[in-house]
């Protein structure tokens, strides 16, 4: 089986050749090829490279379009910093207020050269590997991008404090969200990964998911022209995760490394892909023994759940992660027996 | 008179907890009326001591405790404290006379780190609690910082980071705070969210303390300020 089989096979519940398994090792890439951030997240070649890279050296069954959601932000004006050996991150957003948001324009798909870096990244790992690897295209919800466009505290006060205004922001960047979900798919993604901080438990109440944020996403991913993959967003999300299963076009959910993946079952439609849960971003702190332990009892735990599929969960797998680390995890499912 | 008193303090119990439960239910708007019933009935002097510090403490021991604790939760509880301390600015002539004496503390975001809203929750706890916080914003140089601490005499300075790769700046703060000789009477508390998910690098960047949470956060500031007196 190639990956792309291996993948499906576990969306539908059928069994696999091994356990499909993967890591978000979209920055990792820049490791391995020696590529400096600033290229790596403006030059679609470079990243795209990276991404080789790692099919080369790794082999995971999913591969990953740029986790720079900065990157959205920039397109609708806001200022980036570009950080050694991680992702860009903003350094001011483009509006301070609800005013100020409504004024701006909507970012246009097909010019703006940040969303092209990331339109040509998906285009050129599509291309050359997408007949094999499943390729995932990264993006923000429209709950979680005002966070990028007038910053963390701005959004969170106008979430908590303004329901008018949260409602005009919401409606652009429901707008944009829909236009850029549909575009990374017809440009190759297979799968799109939205990660969800402004609706995960570690953020907001379960009331402020159930009022804001689930209306929006009902409206929002119906529109949607393929899977969506809930991403954790770095909480543990089982406190939540009845209200993702219930919306459409959500293939799958990214559980974070907390979570207890039985109880997650117990809570979701018995079909529902589930993946994770291997802590990603502290994947380097751990011995490869110790790593490939964990998974296999992880898989040992759901050999006779076939809609599971290993994975690191939360952020991106740290740029210093030995390598051993991550082959770690790929060997332990493929000598899952 | 002994009735009036404990009559006051199982009121002041419940409003604690009325309090609380309106705060994780993130309605600022009850929490603030009842605080105002409160003080219709006893006056603004205090209201501090008396209702927000202690629910604060509740909020900051639930906080610990509970898995499911958001960041909603933690904001609005900062600015419930932060719309009693500007009622009792605007209706004292100053407010030490409830929460006194003022220490100065600073604070802010280290160089090249943009995420203010951990720092800036920082501040309201602190100020609720009577720092008095001088607070640098973001991009914040070890110069910058060191100079304002020595100039407003403040014992303990709270450099804030999201992320690793800027987390690692902090490490120019403490190198500088030591080659002025100054690690005795000037403690370094640093957090962040990278902090919660790398807890060595609280050594790796030479940080005196962090803390759980902002909620949590004056308590590593007063055992800082507390250090640094008896070293300095």
């Amino acid at each position: 089986m190639n990956s792309i089989e291996r993948v499906f096979a576990a969306v539908e519940g059928k069994s696999t050749d091994r356990p499909a398994v993967t890591l978000t090792l979209s920055l990792y890439g820049s490791k391995l090829t020696g590529c400096p951030s600033e290229e790596y997240y403006t030059n679609p070649q470079a990243f795209a490279d990276g991404q080789t890279a790692v099919l080369e050296e790794f082999h995971p069954d999913i591969l990953f379009s740029p986790f720079a959601l900065a990157a959205e932000g920039e397109a609708f004006g806001s200022q980036i910093a570009y950080l050694k050996n991680n992702a860009p991150n903003i350094s001011r957003p483009v509006a301070t207020s609800v005013e100020e948001v409504i004024k701006l324009n909507i970012p246009d798909i097909d010019s703006h050269p940040r969303l092209q870096f990331i339109r040509e990244s998906v285009r050129l790992l599509s291309a050359k590997h997408g007949d094999s690897t499943p390729i995932a295209g990264i993006t923000m919800s429209p709950v979680d991008l005002p966070a990028v466009i007038m910053g963390i505290d701005a959004w969170l006060e106008t979430l908590l404090f303004d329901k008018e205004g949260t409602k005009r922001v919401i409606e652009i960047t429901s707008q944009f969200f829909v236009k850029w979900a549909n575009t990374l798919l017809s440009d190759g993604a297979n799968v799109l990964v939205l990660p969800c901080d402004f609706s995960n438990p570690r953020i907001v109440t379960e009331n402020i998911l159930k009022e804001i944020a689930t209306p929006v996403f009902k409206e929002t991913f119906s529109e949607i022209k393929g899977p969506i993959i809930i991403h954790n967003g770095g909480a543990r999300i089982v406190p939540f995760i009845k209200h993702y299963d219930m919306l459409p076009n959500v293939a799958a959910v990214l559980l974070d490394s907390r979570d207890s993946i039985s109880k997650a079952r117990d809570e979701v439609n018995p079909t529902r892909l589930l993946m994770g849960n291997i802590d990603g971003p502290n994947l380097y702190r751990k011995s490869p023994e110790r790593i490939h332990k964990e998974c296999e009892k992880i898989l040992t735990d759901r050999q006779d759940d076939h809609h599971f599929i290993l994975a690191s969960s939360s952020a991106d797998v740290a740029y210093e992660t030995p390598k051993e680390n991550i082959h770690a995890m790929i060997r332990a499912a493929k000598d899952f027996k | 008179m002994e009735n009036r008193i404990i009559d006051k303090e199982k009121m002041n119990k419940n409003l604690h907890e009325s309090l609380v439960s309106a705060l994780l239910n993130v309605d600022r708007p009850l929490a603030n009326q009842l605080v105002d019933d409160w003080i219709d009935v006893n006056g603004v002097d205090g209201v501090m001591i008396e209702i927000v510090n202690p629910v604060l403490e509740i909020i900051g021991e639930k906080y610990q405790k509970r898995k499911d604790f958001s960041l909603a939760q933690a904001y609005v509880a900062g600015k419930f404290a932060e719309d009693i301390l500007n009622k009792v600015a605007s209706q004292q002539k100053t407010i030490t006379d409830d929460i006194a004496p003022k220490r100065p503390v600073v604070i802010g975001n280290i160089e090249d780190d943009y995420h203010p809203l951990g720092r800036k929750l920082v501040g309201i706890f602190l100020r609720a609690k009577g720092w008095e916080v001088y607070d640098l914003g973001v991009d914040v140089t070890a110069e910058k910082f060191i100079e304002k601490a020595l100039e407003v005499k403040a014992h303990v300075i709270g450099a804030s980071a999201m992320i690793y790769s800027t987390a690692v700046n902090i490490k120019k703060l403490r190198e500088e705070i030591n080659r002025r000789g100054l690690a005795r009477k000037l403690k370094l508390a640093v957090g962040g969210g990278v902090f919660k998910l790398r807890p060595e690098l609280i050594n790796e960047v030479g940080g005196d303390g962090t803390a759980e949470s902002a909620v949590t956060a004056p308590e590593i500031f007063e055992d800082l300020w507390n250090e640094s007196t008896k070293e300095g």
